[in-house]
């Protein structure tokens, strides 16, 4: 998520202002004291105007900017996956609140080795082309996004796969050659199945003009001004009940409430707080996007815990929640997992406001006054840099000096990967894990190898690295408990905050968020 | 005849020059300002990943090997893939052509046509209420900052009287709003030379001839004033057109979602993408450089004193 904070808060005073000089029907504000789960619409005062122009049954989302390609298996790019997220499948699914992890295109799954998983295929679902859904497009597109020379982003994604084999038309096994990997169903529901023969034929051809098994077919893309998809009549879970959907990308945050508000479009996705009280509509639930601050572990006084426990004091997260987020964000429950992924620990908290007892640990360890870098940087996430100063405040407050520095993006990043060694005092970033699976998580940012990590605990190495190739779900989720306690009471970094996925809605549009943050049109309704 | 292919060729030398430098140095900036490859990949990428990508791209190359390599294909017309979507550079640039233009085309015609009666019948009554409304107005053309004025037309026009779109792209009703509001500043600023250059060329001498020759006043003003006075009434809105292409449309075009150069632009460096906003920032040279010597062309049809020399 991206914000320019300056030009969005000068236009929010503005369209502030000018709604209320306008005495546009502006609904109340939400009280801040409680959480929006879901935000009740308003009433309307003025009847819906439709979408001027288009045919019936058919609506318009704004995205944040044009996709980088549509080929659905190449970028790390949110908004090109909204997009073909409703056009191509995957073998498993996930139910929309609890995450749930359940069959799409595969009827059934088993493990049947330590590396090996088969999936039974269902009959008679084509592509959009016509090309027969199988187990021949199964392993292709596994082979496909996993080739070295393909070079995909998503690799990440997909990295335990080492290759598929047909065992007939709708059998195909799926092979973790390197181990066993538990986390293999939470990647089936992100590899996405290509028509093997239509995807082969032209490359070129393919990242611009998508065809799937999904229920919607493309039908054009105009780069920088529009993407356009039509329902499939023919689609194998029956045709879906908007007719079209036109995805615009607008950058200007001002600009996407105003289209809103114009009735020009039906669903804008990343809605900042403030523009709230003047969206008819909106839904928001908790997102998979964490604030934290890193800490680094192995240089004085952070090497010491009661240091790094007394950060987690003084830093007061409810305040954070409602001034910066306007109650649109959760806090952090000492660990930056969601309750929908696999190894949330529901016993660990967050760290009380308690200034007193910070200031005690910081006496303690003799590091009152000690001077503390903070890096952050500005624009790239919502509030990224209120929260970086909000949190430096909240330090100096319990008695420490921080020394704040707001850097560039490729500065900052420069600094995030700089190694634990030399990794700053304290560093802002930001996580989310679309796998949900904590391996993601706690591999990258608190193992001794994790390429953002600046923390060091053989216990918590050894937990994660185990965890990866235990294939009983209950050993393994007792692994990630544990590992998730110890990050917690040694204080690894500054948790914080959980954003929330705010989406603003025209009037006749039905939608319930997902905790993923897919958008799946086909479970919209558009009412008349 | 001979003057004017010297010239030119001269010109021509010039232009060569100016999008060479300029091309050197958006070239330097774009790779001083971080480790490109690190840049462009998802923060999830290993070492390893950013390492192959940096080696594959050959951002590990001293700077003037790649400025040679670049350049080498880009005299041949290949100026790379996007690393951002990964189509050929130049095609995507020249794709968002026609949206720029047309945009920068209707707002420098509607500030020429709004501007030129205005700053005449200002320069005619000098003082008076209409003069003064003008003379502010054309003030406040020239300050308004047009990302704000942008938003304010918007939410009048399109939130409220819904009588045109908000943003967006093809037919006219989309044109309107980002075409007014980058309309604005050359509006005031040509208002107000239109007014002195007229109020200028009023009080020359050879005016008193053509009224006692028995012109009639609309004669007298049309064909002798403002004739003189357009020089730098070109001059303006030339470089004023000029400046849109080069990049004033930047900030209508992200406010308006208007699928032009600037935006590119924008989404470029927003996606760290150095190819993309290369060409783009090449493109837009071109068409500078081209402007201005099309514009030397016009001078010398305007004025017979004028020569290309």
């Amino acid at each position: 998520m991206r914000a320019h904070l300056i030009r969005i808060l000068a236009a929010a005073l503005l369209v502030s202002l000018l709604a209320a000089a306008c005495g546009t029907p502006a609904p109340p504000p939400p009280e801040a004291t409680t959480p929006p789960e879901a935000t009740t619409p308003p009433e309307a005062t003025t009847p819906p105007e439709p979408p001027p122009g288009g045919p019936s049954g058919s609506i318009v989302i704004v995205i944040g900017n044009d996709p980088s390609t549509l080929d659905p298996q190449y970028a790390d790019d949110g908004n090109e996956h909204k997009i073909n997220d409703n056009v191509y499948e995957h073998l498993l699914t996930r139910e929309p609140a609890t995450g749930e992890i359940l069959p799409e295109l595969a009827e059934s799954w088993e493990q049947i080795d330590d590396t090996t998983w088969r999936f039974y295929l269902q009959e008679g679902i084509q592509f959009h082309n016509g090309e027969p859904f199988n187990a021949e497009a199964v392993k292709f597109s596994a082979e496909r996004i996993i080739d070295p020379e393909f070079n995909s982003e998503q690799i990440s994604f997909v990295a335990s796969i080492t290759g598929a084999e047909v065992i007939d038309e709708y059998t195909v096994d799926i092979i973790t050659g390197e181990g066993p990997d538990p986390t293999l169903p939470a990647r089936m529901t992100w590899l996405k199945i290509v028509p093997p023969v239509y995807t082969a034929e032209d490359p070129d051809r393919f990242a611009q003009a998508p065809v799937g098994t999904g229920p919607y077919k493309f039908v054009e893309w105009v780069r920088g001004s529009h993407v356009t998809l039509e329902a499939n009549e023919d689609y194998w879970g029956g045709a879906p009940d908007i007719q079209e959907v036109t995805w615009r990308p607008i950058e200007e945050a001002a600009t996407r409430l105003a289209a809103l508000q114009a009735g020009e479009v039906d669903l804008v996705t990343d809605l900042i707080p403030e523009y709230l009280p003047q969206v008819e509509k909106s839904v928001a639930v908790p997102g998979l996007e964490f604030s934290w601050i890193r800490i680094n572990t192995n240089i004085e006084p952070l090497s010491d815990v009661r240091v790094r426990q007394a950060l987690n004091y003084a830093v007061d997260k409810d305040a954070l929640v409602d001034a910066l987020y306007g109650g649109y964000a959760v806090k952090a429950e000492g660990q930056i997992l969601t309750p929908g992924h696999f190894g949330y620990n529901p016993d660990v908290e967050a760290y009380p406001y308690d200034p007193e007892m910070a200031q005690d640990l910081l006496e303690e360890a003799g590091a009152t006054g000690a001077t503390l870098e903070l890096i952050g940087e500005s624009g790239r996430w919502l509030k990224d840099k209120e929260l970086t100063e909000a949190i430096a405040a909240q330090l100096e407050a319990a008695g420490l000096n921080i020394d704040i520095n707001i850097v560039e993006w490729s500065d900052w990043l420069d600094l995030l990967f700089a190694g634990a060694e030399a990794a700053p005092n304290l560093q802002y970033s930001s996580h989310d894990n679309v796998l949900l699976d904590a391996d993601r998580t706690l591999s990258a940012l608190f193992t001794t190898d994790g390429s953002q990590s600046a923390y060091s605990n053989p216990r918590v190495d050894e937990l994660v690295l185990n965890a990866r190739t235990e294939t009983d779900a209950e050993l393994r989720e007792q692994m990630y408990h544990e590992a998730v306690q110890i990050i917690h009471d040694e204080a690894a970094c500054i948790f914080t905050v959980n954003l929330d996925n705010i989406y603003g809605l025209s009037p006749n549009l039905e939608f319930s968020p997902r905790l993923d943050g897919r958008l799946f049109v086909k479970d919209m309704i558009l009412n008349d | 005849m001979i003057t004017i292919s010297a010239y030119f060729i001269r010109r021509l030398l010039q232009s060569i020059l100016v999008i060479v430098g300029v091309s050197v140095v958006v070239f330097v900036i774009t790779r001083a300002i971080g480790d490109p490859a690190r840049l462009s990949l998802p923060l999830e990428a290993t070492d390893e990943q950013v390492e192959a990508y940096a080696q594959r791209m050959g951002f590990r190359d001293p700077l003037v090997v790649q400025f040679w390599n670049w350049a080498k294909d880009a005299l041949r017309g290949d100026f790379g893939d996007s690393l951002w979507q990964r189509e050929p550079a130049l095609g995507l640039v020249l794709e968002r052509m026609p949206a720029t233009l047309q945009l920068c085309f209707t707002a420098i015609v509607l500030a020429v046509a709004a501007s030129i009666p205005l700053g005449i019948l200002a320069a005619l009554r000098p003082r008076s209420w209409l003069d003064k409304i003008t003379t502010s107005f054309s003030l406040i053309g020239v300050c308004i900052p047009d990302f704000w004025l942008g938003l304010m037309l918007i939410l009048l026009l399109a939130v409220y009287f819904r009588l045109f779109f908000t943003s967006g792209y093809g037919t006219p009703r989309h044109l309107v709003l980002p075409a007014i509001t980058l309309a604005a500043r050359p509006w005031g600023r040509i208002t107000q030379i239109v007014r002195t250059s007229m109020m200028d060329e009023m009080h020359r001498t050879y005016m008193m001839t053509a009224r006692a020759k028995g012109l009639t006043e609309q004669k007298v003003i049309v064909s002798h004033a403002l004739k003189n006075a357009s020089i730098p009434i070109v001059t303006l809105a030339a470089w004023e057109l000029t400046r849109m292409l080069a990049g004033y449309t930047i900030v209508v075009e992200t406010v308006f979602a208007w699928p032009g150069f600037g935006l590119l632009a924008m989404q470029a460096i927003e996606e760290r993408d150095l190819t993309l906003i290369q060409a783009d920032v090449f493109v837009v040279a071109l068409i500078v450089v081209a402007m201005n010597i099309a514009i030397d062309f016009v001078y010398a049809a305007i004025d017979p004193r004028v020569r290309l020399e």
